[in-house]
């Protein structure tokens, strides 16, 4: 943009995720490829992909989980190779294991998490109470989170990866396992977090949720990016590849499920015949 | 669908399900020491097998002599206080090393087709070989052997007899622990479980302190008539409660050998068969237990928790008619981060100590290792006080080392009770050097405490310790316990074990780290015996001081220049350590 008299104003903004040549490789084996990746501020982005495909080895990288083979990844304009405190201080994170102390109860737990992240401890313990609260938690008293469900396991990770008040979020199958109240319950919060500005990476396999969700959605697949971009740019660029339907009419809007599939192989629904198991032939 | 329900099931597949377990298991076994460290892991877990067998080497010809000598001097019937301890052996060890756990649930198996006879069968047959039933097992052969030797005519029976007394042990004890199993299912039961193993535990010790006569031999003619005399008590209650006795495996199978030894055949069977029905009798209530364990009953505490959820739910929708209360927000005006630099690292610290000690509060096991050491003080303290002089100079120092025998261990794996929560040391803003100085500054005080109390009561029970020798036991101290956390902390990174939350067993750590850490306190406290010995005898007590305050010194400095690289090191070791920990 040019304004009057001459002077040239630049508004650039740093990616909030930003991975250029990231690889990481396993005895040989090389889980993911040589991957760049762009996630501007803001944006709720999906990371998806088949089982196996590097999902989770690539969101391990971008959270200090796990050191890259090649590659940089910084967030916010900061490497996390080189200012990895710094990084951390920006970033919540709900991992593969949703990293829960058992023998904690969930204010302790939610305590300590703050303390960690430099809270002091009034602060820390005020968000602590109201992150309770908010994910229905607050009635579980002395109960250790060794003995919580599954489901209020994943709502109290979620609230340890928000105490801080995180600028990037990155989310490993934040919903699974979540029942539908539960799952509406962080749906809201994560759009609320969205409106104020801050960004989302998530992975997930319950695409439903993320077609709702998510803005932009990338797809990693044998370790290398097949797709990237907003929800509507893959759509159209996957429409553009189908050919009309067997009656000779046009496809209708494409859903991410179509689109996944069509872009990592196979289509839904349907089995080759050559695909049957012969011996549940009747 | 082809195959299935067009022929009947047949007890050749039966025996290629249990065969298929058995490979199960070994596959199992064999996987879990391909992992990194997994040699080190086997080559740990052989070295205290061996060392196990030797200790159960003593008590198997132990056993052996003693029924040897019964047999010859024709006093068979005292046989029965030979299997008692056999059997009271076999229990303890049960206890305190632990049921083997199966590698996997042994419930996922109620998916396959399965009978429940199977079932049972698979359950009882693949938790036979336990250390307990190995050591029971051969401790009775050896007393077979031992009567044989003394009787040759007896062979046959003395043969028979044992080996249903074994089979009957062994039953009892799979038995008690699958029922043990259903009792403990909750975690407040273990805990419960656990004191009233500890306090038993306790009570052994100070039993065998008090009446044993071989604790007890020393100038003063007093203190061991007044042993005898507890001697005696503790005799006359065996004689009043041996009739009830008599019905029980031990004293039948010792009966059974007294019958053949008068040649009454028929006496010989009937005892053997009363105590193989007790065998049955343990087999069915073991059936009963797995019976219903097949049935698909679910013990865990997730379930229970779940349950009392729905119940709170339920009483709060009955309560509460308000309105939903309106989310208050928290005033975010001043910096997230309130602290910097120095004190940013000890709220780390106080965080960290914070948690840790919330985790030792609520783990009963680590408790009782705490609080034992100090218990045992208290009664070897009061036997040495009665001897000479000369010993009572040790006290201390010996005290010392054995509380330190029981803290150090806990700094070698000192991230496997985290499990996936360890994960937060790595997506939090902090530094790996900053945990392991709270987790060992927690190790520190537990010491400080402990040593503190030992000091007391040694004053109190034995008079107050030589400043010098108090002050060099406590130097030492402070070098052995920065030396185990050097090498705790590199293990904790490179060699973690995930503990289970739910096992009882203290000791869930890696072999090779429970053998390093025990290699660290002989040396130490072998050179530290030496030291003082020599110090003793060239009566240079006063150089003590001045020895270990330099020994402290360097460990001290070592241990901090060790946490400047233990940051690297973590990262370096981040993928395995949360493979282990993270694992399912």
């Amino acid at each position: 943009m040019i304004g009057g008299g001459g002077l040239i104003d630049f508004a650039i903004m740093a990616p909030a995720i930003a991975a250029h040549a990231l690889t990481r490789s396993f005895d040989g084996f090389t889980a993911v490829d040589h991957i760049d990746l762009a996630v501007e501020p803001g944006q709720f982005f999906g990371f998806l992909g088949p089982n196996g495909a590097g999902k989770s080895t690539t969101i391990k990288m971008l959270t200090g989980l796990l050191a890259p083979t090649s590659g940089s990844i910084q967030i916010l304009g900061q490497d996390l190779f080189y200012n990895p405190v710094e990084v951390k201080r920006l970033i919540g994170v709900v991992p593969e294991g949703m990293a829960l102390f058992g023998k904690l109860t969930a204010r302790e737990y939610l305590l300590f998490v703050g303390r960690m992240y430099g809270l002091d401890k009034a602060t820390a313990e005020a968000r602590s109470t109201e992150l309770l609260e908010f994910m229905g938690l607050a009635d579980q008293g002395k109960k250790l989170i060794a003995d919580y469900s599954h489901g209020m396991g994943k709502k109290l990770a979620l609230a340890a990866a928000v105490i801080h008040g995180p600028k990037v979020l990155f989310l490993d199958e934040p919903f699974e396992g979540v029942d539908a109240i539960a799952a509406g319950t962080l749906k809201a919060m994560l759009q609320g977090m969205i409106a104020r500005g801050a960004t989302i990476f998530l992975t997930s396999h319950v695409l439903e949720i993320v077609e709702r969700l998510c803005s932009h959605i990338a797809i990693i697949n044998r370790g290398h990016i097949v797709a990237n971009g907003s929800l509507d740019e893959l759509r159209a660029g996957v429409q553009a590849r189908l050919t009309p339907g067997a009656e000779g009419e046009a496809q209708g809007r494409l859903t991410l499920e179509q689109i996944f599939l069509n872009v990592v192989g196979g289509e839904a629904g349907e089995a080759h015949p050559e695909q049957e198991l012969t011996w549940l032939r009747s | 669908m082809a195959e299935l329900g067009n022929a009947g099931w047949m007890a050749g597949q039966t025996r290629a399900q249990f065969a298929a377990i058995a490979w199960l298991r070994w596959r199992i076994m064999m996987n879990s020491y391909r992992r990194k460290g997994g040699a080190g892991e086997m080559v740990g877990m052989l070295l205290l097998s061996v060392l196990f067998l030797g200790m159960v080497l003593g008590f198997v010809v132990g056993a052996g002599f003693a029924a040897y000598f019964f047999a010859l001097k024709g006093h068979l019937p005292w046989i029965a206080g030979l299997l008692w301890g056999i059997f009271l052996l076999c229990q303890l060890l049960n206890i305190q090393l632990g049921q083997p756990t199966t590698t996997f649930d042994p419930t996922q198996l109620i998916r396959f087709p399965l009978g429940v006879d199977t079932y049972v069968g698979i359950r009882l047959f693949f938790g036979l070989l336990t250390p307990a039933n190995v050591a029971g097992t051969l401790t009775s052969l050896a007393v077979a052997v031992g009567i044989g030797l003394a009787a040759p005519g007896l062979w046959v029976y003395a043969l028979v007899a044992m080996a249903v007394f074994a089979a009957t042990n062994v039953l009892f004890s799979r038995m008690i622990f699958a029922w043990v199993d259903r009792w403990l299912s909750t975690r407040r039961a273990r805990e419960v479980f656990t004191a009233i193993i500890f306090a038993a535990s306790l009570g052994i010790q100070w039993a065998n302190f008090t009446f044993n006569p071989a604790y007890n031999h020393n100038h003063k003619t007093h203190a061991y008539a007044v042993s005898q005399q507890k001697f005696g008590v503790v005799g006359q209650l065996i004689v009043k409660v041996e009739p009830w006795l008599r019905p029980l495996p031990p004293e039948l199978a010792s009966a059974s050998l007294v019958q053949a030894k008068v040649g009454a055949v028929a006496g010989f069977a009937g005892y053997t068969t009363a105590a193989a029905l007790w065998g049955g009798l343990f087999l069915l209530v073991f059936a009963l237990r797995m019976r219903t364990e097949f049935r698909g009953e679910n013990l865990s505490d997730a379930a229970s928790a779940v349950a009392q959820k729905k119940v709170a739910v339920k009483v709060a929708r009955v309560t509460s008619g308000a309105a939903v209360t309106p989310i208050r927000t928290v005033a975010t005006g001043a910096s997230e981060f309130a602290v910097a630099g120095r004190a940013r690292v000890w709220g780390v610290v106080e965080a960290v100590l914070g948690k840790e000690i919330l985790y030792v509060r609520r783990n009963t096991g680590i408790l009782y290792g705490l609080v034992m050491p100090i218990f045992l003080v208290l009664i070897f303290a009061s036997k040495f006080a009665t001897r000479s002089s000369a010993g009572s100079v040790w006290v201390f120092p010996a005290a010392v080392a054995y509380t330190l025998l029981a803290i150090c261990p806990l700094s070698y794996n000192s991230l496997g009770m985290e499990t996936t929560g360890a994960q937060l040391y790595f997506m939090a803003p902090v530094r790996m050097r900053d945990i392991l100085l709270a987790k060992n500054l927690l190790g520190s005080l537990m010491a400080v405490v402990e040593i503190l109390l030992i000091f007391a009561i040694i004053c109190y029970v034995a008079g107050v310790p030589s400043l010098q020798t108090a002050l060099a036991a406590v130097l030492w101290a402070v070098g052995t316990l920065a030396v185990n956390m050097i090498f705790g902390n590199q293990r904790s990174i490179a060699s973690p074990k995930k503990m289970d939350l739910q096992k009882m067993m203290r000791r869930q750590a890696s072999q090779v780290s429970a053998l390093i850490s025990l290699g660290v306190m002989m040396v130490s406290s072998g050179l530290a015996a030496g030291i003082f010995f020599l110090c003793f005898w060239l009566h240079a007590m006063w150089a003590l001081v001045p020895i270990f305050a330099v020994f402290a010194a360097v460990g001290v400095g070592f241990y901090l220049r060790s946490l400047k690289t233990i940051d690297r090191f973590a990262l370096d070791h981040r993928e395995e350590l949360l493979l282990e920990l993270c694992k399912a």
